[in-house]
């Protein structure tokens, strides 16, 4: 495990603190850099938890065709043009023609010119073998297949039936949609009256095929008679009897029929198979009828507080590339975190497995994970990469969050954290972000860290005077746009768990426009060059988590006499 | 076990590549391609190729028993693919990466996928129409609808390819020639 850091969203939550990172639920709200979003305009972080996501444009994976939103809902969500699902292997399937009769004697045949091939056509997965002539498909033209087939979809009894129920609820949906607070009072057990929400109940209620059924219509209509409803929707007929009507539809006494005198396991549809297909689907794999293919969206994603839009791509399906893009890699400095000693044990294992290959490969294993690994009682110090993705240069300051507090310390006050972090205390600079070529060669200094002398972070707690300890802490590397400095951890002999902390990373840039200041107090880290006028200092904070990894618990406490 | 004695009859119209491994005894029929870079071992008993076969690059065909390996007609080896098959028919087709143990022989019209593992612990005879396919080298049985066509379409990749082939590289002739 390679310790991390992972960025906060406060995702507009109250308080501007992030959770403790002990906490499990934590990790909901830290996410990597390179998830987030920034709003220029709120001047905050936004993660896909918050965002406000819509649909801008519907294509086809396949024949990335950008089908008009109109035309989704008419053809059901899915590809019409010639793309279709191998519903065996889930391969796209070609369209080809019917072979000419056999002479009986292919083999002696000279090389025919040109094309082979006559009507009728079918589908044909080039993967698996599947073909739609097995299942009784075929075509006369290679053309407009889809239309053709969803024609077929479209006359399924199932499907039928959902259009005759679609119909029946309507009037009920626009009345509940125009006067939804009339209705509250109405159907007691039936909360959802907005037809979004009932929509998405509909869906979820769904059949899943292979799975059992639970059918509460009996009991319910029982119920319904008793009270009835006081709004006034007519009591719905379904078009046929769904269990007499031999649909396909699965369960029922003819599935039984057929499993129990199932010889091999292919003549079952398998779960992957039957899923994807728009209505119930026979649990016959002989039944298994070509998919055309699900179309996919692109979606833009807003701010939730200023509604502008964070991320929107270019509409053309074969484009990766978008229109607008407000990624927080462009405003915050990128952090990376490494365990020096650790580094150093790995370049050890594979020096010496390099060496010498069979002698006890085990034991230098063995080493290795111990000497990178974090052991109770002792202290560690670490690596924080800070790259500046601005194209002026920043200053930054670090500041541990909160006190950790004892994972599971269930009411012991006698305990003590875990573990200490000490973080450098002066703020240190970034140089800005430039292309490669502009980069001096010598520019690469190291430095002989900075005095770091009485560093107490708040946290009360007189740092040790040690000559060495203070080493360890401050800038320990600068070259281009990076800048590397030194923390320590210090763990405690009971320490276990895992090393994780919040940090507070605070740093200063020259805003763009000045003359914005009185709307827009903070101002907006920005990646466009500066403008000629005055430089004006601003600050942006945010919080991390950073990850150091598992505590190794010492020998001793592993066989812990007592209890 | 005695060295291995290579004895190569190759027929006259068939395009073996200079650089081609073979050892043993081995017979490549009329038409049969033989890409550069491809392994043919005869290290047990001799392998005998028939016609119209398209063995590609980094393919290896191995015939680890006493008896004759025979491969049949029209059959195509794909880039990388390993074959250690006894007895082969004719119009199959083993896809790249794929790999076919000894204890497995195949009939006519099989498939045997990319990358799939055919390594049955007992012998087994693939049916004929065979397909096999997928990460967990699933089968089904092909209906066999096209094979007109893909046999049509094997006829010209064989025939292009001995255009092509002597154009840009040495080929190989047998111990006869
Ligand atoms: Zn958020
Ligand atoms: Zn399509
Ligand atoms: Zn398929
Ligand atoms: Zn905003």
């Amino acid at each position: 495990m390679t310790p991390s850091i992972e960025y906060y969203c406060p995702c507009l939550a109250a308080s501007p603190h992030p959770p403790p990172p002990h906490l499990p639920s934590s990790t909901y709200s830290f996410h990597p850099l390179h998830n987030l979003f920034f709003c220029e305009e709120c001047d905050a972080v936004r993660c896909n938890r918050c965002v406000m996501v819509e649909v801008s444009g519907y294509y086809c994976p396949n024949c990335l065709f950008e089908v008009p939103s109109a035309s989704v809902r008419a053809e059901k969500n899915r590809c019409a043009r010639n793309c279709f699902h191998c519903p065996n292997c889930r391969n796209t399937l070609t369209v080809v023609p019917s072979d000419p009769p056999d002479d009986g004697d292919a083999r002696m045949s000279p090389i025919v010119s040109s094309t082979l091939g006559e009507p009728p056509f079918f589908l044909y997965c080039n993967h698996c073998r599947w073909d739609s002539a097995e299942v009784g498909i075929t075509f006369e033209k290679p053309t407009g297949l889809a239309a053709q087939l969803q024609k077929f979809e479209d006359s399924a009894p199932e499907s039928l039936e959902f259009e005759r129920l679609k119909e029946h609820f309507e009037p009920f949906l626009r009345a509940s949609s125009s006067s939804s607070s009339a209705l509250h009072s109405a159907a007691a057990h039936h909360v959802h009256t907005n037809p979004i929400t009932a929509a998405a109940s509909s869906a979820l209620a769904r059949d899943i095929p292979g799975v059992g059924k639970y059918n509460p219509l009996s009991r319910s209509r029982a119920g319904r008679d008793k009270h009835a409803h006081k709004n006034d929707i007519p009591d719905y007929k379904s078009r046929v009897e769904v269990a007499s009507a031999g649909i396909n539809a699965g369960g029922g006494e003819a599935d039984v029929d057929f499993m129990c005198r199932l010889e091999t396991m292919s003549e079952v549809a398998a779960l992957e198979q039957r899923w994807v297909s728009s209505w119930v689907a026979s649990l016959h794999s002989s039944d298994l009828k070509p998919l055309r293919i699900p179309l996919q969206s692109k979606k833009s994603k807003r701010c939730p507080s200023c509604r502008h839009i964070l991320i929107k791509p270019e509409q053309k399906a074969q484009s990766v590339r978008y229109k607008i893009k407000l990624v927080a890699a462009n405003y915050l400095p990128a952090i990376s975190v490494s365990l020096p000693h650790a580094q150093a044990a790995v370049e050890m294992m594979k020096r010496s497995t390099a060496l010498n290959k069979s002698a006890a490969a085990t034991t230098v294993d063995e080493h290795g994970a111990s000497a990178g690994a974090l052991l109770a009682g002792k202290t560690y110090s670490f690596h924080l990469a800070f790259t500046n993705p601005l194209y002026d240069p920043i200053q930054v300051r670090l500041k541990k969050a909160q006190m950790m507090q004892a994972p599971g310390a269930d009411g012991d006050k006698t305990r003590r954290p875990p573990f200490q972090v000490n973080l450098p205390s002066s703020p240190f600079p970034v140089a800005a972000f430039a292309e490669a070529w502009e980069y001096e060669d010598d520019e690469e200094v190291m430095f002989g860290l900075e005095e770091d002398e009485g560093d107490l972070d708040g946290m009360g707690r007189q740092q040790r005077d040690g000559r060495s300890k203070t080493r360890t802490l401050g800038v320990v590397e600068k070259r281009a746009n990076v800048t590397v400095v030194g923390g320590e951890v210090i763990l405690t002999k009971e320490a276990r768990g895992r090393v994780k902390f919040n940090m507070l990373v605070s740093y200063t840039y020259r805003s763009d426009d000045p003359d914005g200041a009185e709307e827009n107090v903070t101002g907006t880290p920005s990646r466009s060059h500066a403008s000629s006028k005055a430089p004006e200092l601003k600050n942006f904070s945010f919080y991390t988590v950073v990850d150091l990894g598992l505590i190794v618990p010492r020998e001793e406490s592993r066989i812990d006499p007592d209890i | 076990m005695p060295p291995i004695r290579d004895k190569f009859t190759i027929h006259s119209k068939a395009v073996v590549c200079q650089d081609v491994e073979l050892k043993g005894d081995i017979t490549i029929g009329a038409g049969t391609i033989v890409h550069p870079k491809a392994t043919i071992f005869a290290i047990a008993g001799p392998i005998v190729i028939g016609s119209g076969c398209i063995i590609e690059e980094g393919a290896i065909i191995v015939n680890r028993r006493k008896e004759v390996m025979r491969i049949g007609d029209d059959n195509l080896f794909e880039i990388g693919c390993r074959v250690e098959s006894p007895s082969i028919g004719s119009f199959n087709t083993v896809s790249a990466r794929a790999r076919v143990h000894h204890t497995v022989r195949i009939s006519s019209h099989c498939v045997i996928g990319a990358a799939c593992l055919v390594v049955p612990v007992d012998d087994e005879i693939l049916d004929e129409y065979t397909v096999i396919y997928g990460p967990a080298a699933e089968r089904r049985v092909w209906s066999g609808r096209g094979r007109v066509q893909e046999a049509d379409l094997r006829r010209k990749h064989a025939e292009y390819l001995r255009e092509m082939l002597p154009k840009f590289n040495r080929l190989r002739r047998g111990d006869g020639a």
